[in-house]
């Protein structure tokens, strides 16, 4: 597949469980990043939430794409993360013999096929808890908006310019049957 | 004796582990754990019992549609909504696609290295992988100039070291059997499967609305439009889009996936005598066939006990129970009492090792998941229970493939209580299922051709039109086996919620009684060549399809080593 025929020109994927702690901090910024801002047309905002493999449809329709998730480093929690190209790959390598679904499965199965987006980034921030929650622990959260703003400066980077809504329209924003709405985001 | 530690069992951490006692080169006795807490329960409770089905369908992390699926209906079962003819095919639908495309990538992506060696492949030689793909379908794909381009693409990455989906499998294990080019043609066809998926996902985008994750749930039946003079709605332009999509979901079932099974089957045969597990299989039934109170179901419900197909017992809700006695919780009433799930309890209680640690004291509790028994017995769920089921009933569909699949492989009906049965059951299923779309999709033309429209029922949407307090129950048979979803409404909000899943029906721990669970029980007697390396133990687990239902999956960039098999 060539880069023109890709009908997302930017994905900006965000990826977790909702439902534990920080590991949904990155779904949980794309829905606040689309409530807030104007999504120009070619760019695609989407909660993957833990989807794993059924993603790689989107991301191979892909020219460029942004991935939003938790990321754990050596840094404290709530430290922000970028990396891009193939560092991304064996920073989410693990190293076992299981199959299991995730991540690093979807970026995989893509390089295999030899359809990975032509420019990928992974914007993160080290989380602190992943147990049962709707909600961020303190330090990440305090770092979400943060975070926000970086994923608007790198689209802005790739050339996509993201525009804060007037604030009647970000009340509106979300759809009334996501579970963002119903977590109150 | 030798004890064995596989942790975790799938990738996602902290999800599944395994001890077992290894003596003379065979499993002698197995511990299943979850050492992840759950409790969507503790989440759910003084919600709006319409909201559910939104944070339900958060618990697993790939098949999203399930719990929300169980979750309306338990609500519709306590409120009294009846979803409109339109609303059961669209589940039906979503249903059945999601189980279709689960199946498949269960087998090609998560249980085929179990069984397929891709270093193998490398040795295969295209033009005789082509003719033994040509011998068992006739799928296009299968020139010897398409596999060498799929064995060279192989060792390219193999070269660089990005064995990616493939890495740090057991390459090289004497347990493997196939010949290079059976593995060659597995590789080949799980690289056509992700391309295949597509479909499958096309077709719940329609259905559901929105994707990744569906929004068209709605208590009381569906918020998928259905007219055929509007554009964004149901209309003929997506009648005949779903149908092509079924039809090629089914071609590469039919044509690929089936052929693939029968052939890697038949280099497995030894596994009909391992992995039969506890014997007895419940199946709650799915798929509606008419809007009746007690619809028809197209696979039916029931229970099978010690194996015995002649005699399908009617399924009673009221025999399901929980123990708690190795889990790591506490009931009110004490560790020894087995709680219906109407009036279940989710009080977590950890009384495990801080880790890190080597091993579990599996004589005290030690596991998150619950035991869930019916009437008392330890009981199997899953496409191999409802293939059982149906064919003990006498599904005649299900009867002919079965016989015609045991027959392919030589083997008589025993061979169905086995690991390898597992595996040939879960095809079978998606075969019948991927069979069984169109029909649905006809009847929903149907539906619209005589205007009848309606996709919900508006009656009992306000609370004022509940009672004040009341109970329901919600099952759904998903890809893994029964799953029961139970909610208790007072005063419009949510006071209890328990979902029962199937994983914990299969990978829960022992019971009061101290008898195994599933999974447990199905690894006696498993043939272990080499304990550091127990692919064997891997076979029978995955071909459960183990999911352990939360999905957290943070990446890890400081190259912490994520699982280990231990021998200690």
């Amino acid at each position: 597949m060539t880069s023109t025929s890709r009908p997302i020109r930017l994905l900006i994927l965000g990826l977790g469980n909702l439902l534990c702690g920080d590991d949904g901090l990155g779904a949980a910024a794309i829905v606040r990043l689309k409530a807030r801002y104007e999504i120009p047309d070619g760019v695609s905002v989407l909660d993957g939430g833990t989807l794993g493999l059924a993603l790689l449809p989107y991301l191979e329709d892909a020219e460029k794409a942004i991935l939003v998730d938790a990321i754990r480093t050596d840094d404290p929690p709530g430290s922000h993360v970028r990396l891009d190209g193939d560092d991304i790959g064996p920073a989410v390598a693990s190293r076992l013999s299981p199959h299991q679904v995730g991540v690093a499965d979807l970026l995989d199965a893509a390089r295999w096929r030899g359809r990975l987006p032509d420019v990928l980034v992974l914007l993160g921030l080290v989380p602190k808890t992943l147990e049962l929650g709707l909600h961020r622990s303190p330090r990440v959260e305090a770092q979400v908006p943060e975070l926000i703003r970086r994923i608007v400066e790198e689209a802005r980077g790739l050339g996509f310019t993201l525009t804060l809504r007037r604030d009647d329209e970000a009340l509106a924003a979300p759809g009334s049957l996501d579970i963002a709405r119903a977590l109150g985001l | 004796m030798t004890h064995v530690v596989v942790d975790p069992v799938t990738r996602i951490e902290g999800h599944l582990r395994i001890e077992a006692e290894v003596d003379g080169g065979f499993v002698k006795d197995a511990w299943s754990s979850s050492t992840m807490f759950r409790g969507i329960e503790l989440i759910l409770k003084g919600r709006d019992p319409r909201d559910a089905w939104a944070f339900t369908q958060r618990i697993c992390g790939v098949c999203t549609t399930v719990h929300a699926i169980a979750s309306i209906r338990a609500v519709e079962n306590a409120v009294g909504a009846v979803p409109p003819p339109n609303a059961r095919l669209l589940r039906n639908l979503i249903i059945g696609s999601q189980c279709v495309q689960d199946h498949v990538i269960h087998f090609y992506h998560l249980h085929a290295l179990d069984w397929v060696d891709i270093v193998s492949a490398l040795s295969a030689d295209p033009a005789k992988t082509s003719a033994l793909a040509e011998s068992i379908s006739d799928w296009p794909l299968s020139s010897a100039k398409y596999f060498a381009s799929v064995r060279d693409r192989i060792k390219g990455f193999v070269e660089r070291g990005q064995l990616g989906p493939f890495a740090n499998a057991y390459w090289g294990h004497p347990a493997y059997a196939l010949p290079p080019e059976a593995n060659l043609m597995a590789v080949a066809h799980y690289l056509e499967a992700l391309d295949w998926q597509r479909d499958v996902i096309k077709m719940h985008a329609i259905l559901g609305g929105k994707n990744p994750h569906l929004q068209s749930f709605l208590v009381g039946g569906m918020a998928t439009p259905i007219d055929p003079d509007r554009q964004a709605s149901i209309n003929a332009g997506t009648i005949a889009e779903l149908k092509g999509l079924a039809a090629r979901a089914r071609d590469f079932v039919t044509k690929v996936y089936i052929p693939d099974l029968l052939a890697v089957a038949s280099f497995y045969k030894s596994w009909a005598g391992y992995g039969g597990g506890v014997g007895n299989y419940l199946v709650y039934g799915e798929y509606p066939e008419d809007d009746a109170a007690k619809p028809a179901l197209f696979l039916p419900p029931g229970v099978i006990r010690k194996r015995d197909l002649s005699k399908v017992e009617a399924f009673d809700p009221a025999k399901i129970t929980e123990h708690i006695k190795h889990s790591w919780y506490e009931y009110a009433g004490g560790d020894d009492q087995a709680l219906h799930p109407s009036k279940g309890e989710t009080r977590p209680k950890y009384t495990g090792p801080n880790p890190p640690y080597e091993r579990l004291d599996t004589a005290a509790k030690y596991s998150w998941l619950k035991s869930p028994r019916y009437d008392g017995e330890p009981m199997e769920v899953g496409p191999l229970a409802r293939m059982l089921v149906a064919y003990g009933s006498g599904h005649a569909r299900v009867k002919e493939l079965v016989g015609a699949v045991l027959k392919k492989l030589g083997v008589g009906p025993e061979a169905l209580f086995s690991t390898l049965g597992r595996v040939a059951a879960r095809g079978i299923e998606t075969q019948i299922l991927a069979e069984k779309m169109g029909d649905w999709i006809d009847q929903l033309a149907a539906n619209m051709a005589r205007r009848e429209l309606r996709i919900h029922d508006n009656s009992k949407w306000e609370p004022s039109s509940w009672p004040k307090d009341c109970t329901g129950a919600g099952f759904h048979e998903a890809p893994r086996g029964a799953l029961g979803h139970w909610v208790h409404i007072k005063d419009g909000v949510i006071a209890n919620y328990q979902c029962v899943v199937p994983s914990t029906w299969n990978a829960g721990p022992r019971d009061a009684q101290g008898r195994r669970g599933p999974y447990e029980e199905a690894l006696l007697g498993t043939p272990v060549a080499d304990p550091t390396k127990p692919i064997e133990i891997l076979r029978t687990v995955h071909s459960f399809d183990p999911c352990m239902a939360c999905g957290v999956h943070v990446l890890d960039a400081s190259q912490r080593k994520l699982a280990e098999v231990r021998v200690v």
